[in-house]
């Protein structure tokens, strides 16, 4: 069985009669010792998925699912109590911006001790020597000085560090890491995924990795899960998809990687931006930016389908030579193809 | 942090001259004259007057009579009211205590239930409980002290005969004062029923003057907290799998009181000035009272160092502001 085990989540926000969906029915499953790599642009319901999983969406927000399990418990219906001992010890999250993730007013080693002591109990000392140590495994130079600063007194790398040092204080099984390294400087954001991976692999943990850096996630996960407005696109082996996306959207994603532009003047983009709770497109939700929208994607909207064993949400999906399959004439346009 | 303690201490000097020329030149503006204020109604003839304008130094350019005050501020002598011939000083501290004793009360009050109802609101953002905490302190805001503090006499005090009317305590205690709160005087004094009395007379006016500073604390805590409550270290907190209650009191209460703090301490200066609305009301024997009394015979000694006083207080009370700021908040214990 699955650590997770996520079938048909939904989250939506507003009003019961017209809500807004900002995660639509959405599946995956994580192994242990698994990487799974969520990518899609910015609105897409990457972290607001994974912040269902970690039981963080909040009235007015509601979320529903055929089916969300850890390790075989149903997180859906467990008591809030019984999912908050789980919360932060066997599901962790690290967050977006370790600047801002860190309580100002407390420091380095009040913050950790606190996971520690609600999971794990302990006496002060022993969680003071598991914090030293946890600190020393995140690469902080000088641990011991760096446990009794505070947070201003951090660089964005190092807070993501200690940020990363509290997600893993009470060796969680999963790890959701939401887009750990957008706020951090290039040279940073390597070692920093070096670091998780490391982590990964020692504990056997299972690792989200949510991020919309598709050459990271290219060698650092698994399998790969591409969203969009919040539903899934397409999903599968890392190395397959990379090889042959099968959705137009994922295809577009992995031709605006500069490394693919090269002999191009400019580099090559998706127009437009995702649509939000009032632009909605009745069909497709990709119709309008998607090159090969037709009529009928602009009506109907696609069901995930099998396609050559991967999962796609598309009318046409993409053959090895990237070219969609499956039109027919009555159903194309003069600008399709 | 010593350092910054001198540079406030540092901060307080300019201050204090601003207020020493401000209240020494503006009672001098009010119309009236202190020497036939002090003859009353059968008036003084002017050899008698000119005699007594020379004894007082009125007779001096006001700028020597200026500092004359200065100097005489700075050794520590307020000079002598002109009406009981008793040193101003003196006089202050005796009466001190009472209004020191309303006013801790009231920022008591103010506080105990401010910050509570301001957190309520918060985390029920939008719901009844938050429209009613909202409306009613919207409504404790509006309230003008005087009348606010009638209705209370009137629905208490006549009405329903729970509280006494005014004053400190129940004629029928009567013992030395040793610290001159009444509250600490009366468990003193070992007389059975003592504090009970004291404690009794201090309900109402503590309502009535924390009225305002606890709407003003409340709404300020709420608007706080749901800012920090959006913060993402809140997200994290709640990520490692605490308890709701300690999210909203621990991380984010204390981040959100940064403000409250700031509100709390610039709140004194309102509470005192409630103070003598408050304390004419109820007769209460403090300095609120005594000022307005020394306004009416013109007595300048006693207003001059009345309102010295209280503006030193309401500086020092900042400063302890400013300290406590830096213990809440380690960024700003480190700057500078």
């Amino acid at each position: 069985m699955a650590l997770l085990e996520v079938k048909n989540l939904t989250v939506e926000f507003g009003s019961e009669d017209k809500p807004f969906r900002a995660v639509d029915s959405v599946s995956y499953s994580v192994d242990r010792g698994e990487v799974l790599g969520i990518v899609g642009e910015s609105g897409s319901g990457k972290s607001v998925s994974s912040l269902a999983v970690m039981g963080l969406i909040d009235f007015p927000g509601r979320v529903s699912a055929d089916a969300l399990t850890f390790d075989g418990q149903d997180l859906i219906t467990m008591p809030a109590k019984r999912r908050r001992e789980i919360t932060g010890k066997d599901i962790a999250m690290i967050f977006q911006d370790p600047m801002s993730a860190l309580n100002p007013c407390f420091t380095v080693e009040a913050q950790i001790m606190e996971a520690l002591k609600v999971h794990e109990g302990g006496n002060k000392k022993q969680r003071r020597e598991r914090t030293l140590d946890l600190l020393n495994q995140v690469g902080i130079p000088d641990p011991k000085s760096r446990m009794t600063a505070y947070p201003h007194q951090l660089s964005g790398g190092m807070s993501q560090r200690i940020v990363i040092a509290m997600a893993i204080a009470c060796n969680p099984r999963l790890l959701i890491a939401d887009e750990p390294t957008t706020a951090l400087d290039v040279t940073i954001q390597a070692q920093i995924i070096d670091l998780l991976l490391k982590l990964q692999e020692d504990s056997d943990m299972g690792l989200i990795l949510i991020t919309h850096d598709l050459a990271l996630v290219s060698e650092a996960a698994n399998r790969i899960q591409v969203m969009y407005a919040g539903q899934l696109f397409e999903s599968g082996p890392a190395d397959s998809i990379f090889a042959a996306p099968r959705h137009p959207y994922t295809q577009a994603l992995l031709e605006a990687l500069p490394e693919r532009s090269e002999g191009h003047d400019r580099l090559r983009t998706i127009p437009g931006v995702v649509p939000g709770q009032y632009d909605r497109p009745q069909g497709c939700l990709l119709a309008p930016r998607c090159r090969y929208a037709n009529d009928h994607c602009v009506k109907a909207r696609p069901e995930v389908t099998d396609f050559n064993g991967r999962d796609v949400r598309c009318f046409y999906p993409l053959n090895d030579q990237g070219q969609p399959t499956g039109l027919t004439a009555d159903t194309t346009t003069g600008e399709t193809v | 942090m010593l350092g910054f303690l001198f540079r406030r201490l540092g901060d307080i000097i300019p201050t204090f001259f601003g207020v020493t020329l401000l209240v020494f030149f503006l009672i001098r503006l009010i119309p009236g004259d202190p020497i036939l204020m002090m003859a009353g109604e059968r008036g003084v003839d002017a050899v008698r007057y000119a005699e007594l304008k020379a004894q007082y130094g009125f007779d001096q350019p006001v700028i020597v009579q200026y500092f004359d005050y200065l100097i005489g501020v700075f050794q520590g002598d307020l000079g002598k009211s002109f009406v009981t011939k008793k040193p101003v000083i003196d006089e202050f501290l005796t009466l001190f205590p009472a209004t020191v004793e309303l006013a801790t009360m009231g920022i008591l009050f103010a506080v105990i239930f401010g910050i509570p109802f301001g957190v309520l609101a918060a985390i029920h953002r939008g719901k009844w409980i938050d429209h009613l905490t909202m409306s009613l302190s919207l409504t404790g805001y509006s309230m003008p002290i005087f009348w606010w503090a009638l209705l209370l006499i009137m629905f208490f005090s006549t009405t329903l005969g729970w509280t006494p009317i005014s004053g400190r305590i129940s004629v029928m205690y009567f013992f030395e004062p040793v610290t001159g709160f009444m509250l600490i005087d009366s468990l003193l004094s070992g007389e059975k029923g003592a504090f009970a009395s004291a404690f009794s007379h201090l309900i109402l006016p503590t309502v009535a003057l924390g009225t305002i500073p606890m709407a003003v604390i409340a709404r300020m805590t709420r608007s706080s907290m749901l800012e920090v409550l959006g913060e993402e270290y809140i997200r994290v907190a709640r990520a490692k799998g605490l308890a709701p209650m300690r999210v909203i009191m621990v991380h984010a209460l204390r981040n959100a009181l940064i403000p409250v703090i700031t509100v709390i301490g610039l709140q004194v200066g309102v509470l005192l000035a409630g103070a003598i609305l408050t304390e004419t009301i109820f007769s209460w024997p403090g300095i609120g009272k005594w000022i307005i009394e020394a306004m009416n015979r013109r007595d300048y000694p006693t207003i001059q160092g009345g309102i010295l006083m209280i503006a030193f207080l309401v500086m020092a009370v900042n400063l302890i502001v400013d300290l406590l700021y830096g213990i809440i908040n380690p960024r700003i214990r480190y700057k500078r």
